[in-house]
């Protein structure tokens, strides 16, 4: 080496050995050199064209980060830094990047002299000559441990709060359960209360003679099949808050001519999906059942076969139900529901903003329900 | 050729509650069917004689002494093989989906309407399929009722 620093031409690749002169004449000489042996960042350079890859220079901020003099770090590979905690992995991938020549940013764990650790945020870089071709690697390292510790902590909180947050979500999860399958046992005890009601007055309706009570009787008795069907539409829905009005219609109309055992009563349907708030499921369930069976009742007397035809639909801000039937039309006297009938779909209608019309369908009647859907 | 059942239909009514399997019985019977038997819990499904050639069982999941629906659809289907299971239950939720054997549900709470209905298209299903009526809302069919057509 010192052939090569005294030597009378001095090649490119000598010239970091200025750096050694200044040992003595600090700053003083070349400046960037100067620079580099003064600077906090601690840094070195090794030659790869040495058996090893050797260290060739450090400068003082290195030795007083790792705690070792000059002369021990000198001709050295960098891997003395290494120590039993240093991941293997990260070793390799700066090893790779010399092997390829080119440059890598790592942290990596380092031992001092005194066997303390620290974090070292390594910078490698390859030298080139004019020819491209590698001549010096240069390394600058920085304790990095405040970082990486604040790193860990993060880490660490972030962490416990997961296993908090998780600790949180099973409780909350064990009390929605606990309050479904409370929400469950009373579905179940309503529904069982509404079909003995229903049970009760079917019963009672077979053991009177009078017609006109047993009609009365009957009449009662759709209206809390038109509950319970409001009930049963609600619980197997996904979201029980809300209630799909034209199902429901489609639903009921369906259930009414089908027990009716007319074939000859036939169902048309164009239904679109009306949601409404849960709360005013019950209201709306039995204005429709009011007129529904009205009209099964009264379009289709004295055996007149017919189609009854569902709409269903939103309009702008109002939900429209549409029922019609070809039926003998409102000429007949019993064409509106009356008394009891007349009194719910008045007050109903009222509770729930709807607003209920009968119009000539020529032939036959249609009643148009329509109330707002945005409240 | 599968031997199809005529109407009228030989019901069983598995229901403990006494006021729901009379008026069970008495729609059935107004459908224009007979009830040929009942039973409140799964032993007493057990020991109905065996004489009994129900073409139809309308069985409750929930049973006296803390018995289940299901179990004795089991029972049935064992005695009975022929025997079309139909649950009736306010829990269909509590229904596997293969219906545990069975051949469809009427949901809790029902109408007279909808079992009506429900009977209806049961009846044309079970003796001469397909039905012709649409399938009711308050009846839900299991795999195994289309299977009784072919």
């Amino acid at each position: 080496m010192s052939a090569r620093l005294h030597g009378d031409v001095m090649n490119q690749r000598d010239d970091w050995h200025l750096t050694e002169a200044l040992d003595y004449e600090h700053g003083r000489a070349d400046p960037f050199a100067a620079a580099v042996r003064a600077t906090r960042m601690p840094m070195v350079i090794t030659d790869p064209s040495d058996p090893d890859n050797p260290i060739v220079f450090c400068n003082e901020a290195f030795q007083k980060l790792t705690g070792y003099d000059r002369n021990e770090i000198i001709g050295r590979n960098c891997r003395f830094l290494q120590g039993p905690e240093t991941n293997q992995d990260d070793v390799s991938r700066v090893r790779t990047a010399i092997e390829a020549q080119t440059d890598i940013a790592i942290d990596l764990l380092n031992y001092r002299k005194d066997g303390s650790t620290f974090w070292n945020a390594l910078y490698l870089s390859p030298v080139r000559n004019d020819d491209g071709d590698v001549v010096f690697f240069f390394a600058s390292q920085l304790d990095v441990s405040n970082r990486v510790q604040a790193q860990t902590m993060i880490a660490e909180q972030k962490t416990a709060v997961e296993r908090e947050v998780e600790a949180r979500t099973a409780d909350l999860k064990a009390a929605l359960e606990a309050k479904t399958l409370l929400l469950h046992e009373v579905d179940h005890r309503v529904k069982n209360n509404l079909t003995m009601i229903g049970s009760l007055l079917r019963l009672q309706a077979r053991s009177i003679a009078d017609p006109a009570i047993t009609s009365k009787l009957e009449t009662m008795l759709e209206r809390v099949d038109a509950l319970a069907t409001v009930h049963r539409r609600l619980y197997q829905s996904d979201d029980i808050t809300r209630f799909d009005v034209g199902a429901f219609a489609e639903n009921l109309v369906a259930d009414v001519v089908g027990a009716s055992g007319r074939t000859d009563i036939l169902i048309a349907t164009e239904i679109a999906r009306i949601e409404v708030p849960s709360s005013k499921a019950a209201a709306l369930g039995l204005i429709l059942n009011e007129i529904t069976t009205n009209a099964i009742k009264h379009a289709f007397i004295d055996g007149k076969a017919g189609t009854i035809t569902i709409r269903a639909g939103v309009d702008e801000s109002d939900a429209v139900v549409e029922i019609s039937d070809d039926g003998h039309g409102l000429s007949t006297q019993q064409a509106k529901p009356d008394g009891m009938g007349k009194t719910l779909i008045a007050r109903l209608a009222r509770q729930v903003n709807a607003d209920v019309r009968w119009s000539d369908a020529a032939p036959g009647a249609r009643v148009t329900v329509s109330f707002p859907v945005t409240e | 050729m599968t031997h199809r059942p005529h109407a009228p239909l030989s019901v069983l009514i598995v229901e403990d509650e006494a006021l729901l399997a009379m008026d069970i019985e008495a729609m059935v019977e107004d459908a224009g069917h007979k009830v040929i038997g009942e039973a409140a819990s799964l032993d007493e499904v057990e020991h109905l004689s065996g004489s009994l050639r129900p073409d139809l069982a309308f069985v409750d999941i929930q049973l006296a002494k803390g018995s289940s629906g299901l179990d004795v659809c089991a029972v049935i289907r064992e005695r009975w093989a022929g025997t079309v299971v139909v649950f009736v239950t306010a829990n269909p939720l509590k229904i596997p989906a293969d219906f545990a054997g069975g051949h469809g549900v009427i949901p809790k709470p029902f109408s007279r309407n909808g079992l009506i209905s429900a009977m209806r298209f049961i009846e044309e299903g079970v003796c001469d399929p397909p039905p012709l009526s649409p399938q009711p809302a308050s009846f839900i069919a299991a795999p195994a009722f289309a299977a009784l057509w072919s």
